[in-house]
């Protein structure tokens, strides 16, 4: 897998304009799907909606991290959106999500990949600079420096 | 002082690891030895010693999850707290820690 490759500009988006979980999934799984990550547009949004039924990945401080391990999806990718408005994602500390990482994994790829780039976030987020870079930063160039930096030292 | 730690949530996924990461954190910054050892779903990492653990004035442990090897604690003072209290008020939870100990 070639690290560098599971972000790329066109996988963030500055502004989601999505009200619902579900809406912003899509939106999300969209912009991979037109990168041709996707072998299967709706099995891969299906799987991410089943998994967040078993439990929430609104994990607090505004950030959610849905997620889906497929195979339905074809090349192992995160993107990333932002929502201004926030939304209602049964987050842990109850506050709304403004900051939404999709992961996409194929079925067959290295068991815990998807595992790494979630425990390597999720350290992160607890710098709170690095959420206030996330929120704040205007230019798309600089988030993606931020995520590739992180997702790589993941899967050192 | 040191203390030793474990954390573990249902899904592994990521609050234990921003336990581990919280509880990090607030030992820099109140000048706490800590080694947090992370039991997730990608396994058990930073694994604590029979050294850490002897070495450690005490350990604490997150309450959500049962935690594996729990014996090795056995005769050390052990501190149980949601993992969603580690991430959020870690800096709190170690200087109870510390002034239980230090109170001894």
């Amino acid at each position: 897998m070639i690290m560098s490759n599971i972000i790329n500009e066109n996988l963030i988006k500055m502004e989601l304009h999505g009200d619902s979980k579900e809406a912003i999934i899509r939106e999300l799984a969209q912009s991979i799907d037109s990168e041709g990550r996707l072998n299967n547009f709706d099995d891969y949004v299906q799987e991410v909606i089943d998994r967040e039924g078993l439990s929430t990945t609104g994990i607090g401080f505004g950030v959610a991290i849905p997620h889906g391990k497929t195979e339905a999806v074809k090349t192992p990718t995160v993107a990333f959106g932002r929502s201004k408005n926030g939304l209602e994602w049964e987050s842990l500390d109850g506050q709304p999500v403004h900051m939404i990482f999709l992961l996409a994994v194929p079925k067959e790829a290295e068991s815990n990949t998807h595992l790494k780039i979630l425990a390597a976030l999720s350290r992160k987020l607890m710098n709170e600079d690095f959420r206030e870079l996330l929120v704040s930063a205007e230019k798309k160039e600089n988030l993606m420096n931020i995520l590739e930096d992180i997702f790589k030292k993941a899967l050192q | 002082m040191k203390i030793v730690a474990v954390t573990a949530c249902p899904s592994g996924v990521a609050h234990t690891y921003m336990a581990a990461e919280a509880l990090e954190k607030a030992a820099k910054e109140l000048g706490i030895e800590i080694k947090v050892e992370t039991q997730g779903s990608i396994g058990l990492e930073n694994e604590l010693t029979k050294q850490d653990v002897e070495s450690a004035d005490a350990v604490i442990i997150t309450k959500d999850m049962g935690i594996k090897k729990v014996e090795r604690f056995k005769g050390k003072p052990v501190v149980k707290v949601g993992v969603g209290d580690a991430i959020k008020k870690a800096v709190p939870i170690l200087k109870k820690v510390q002034a239980h100990i230090e109170s001894k």
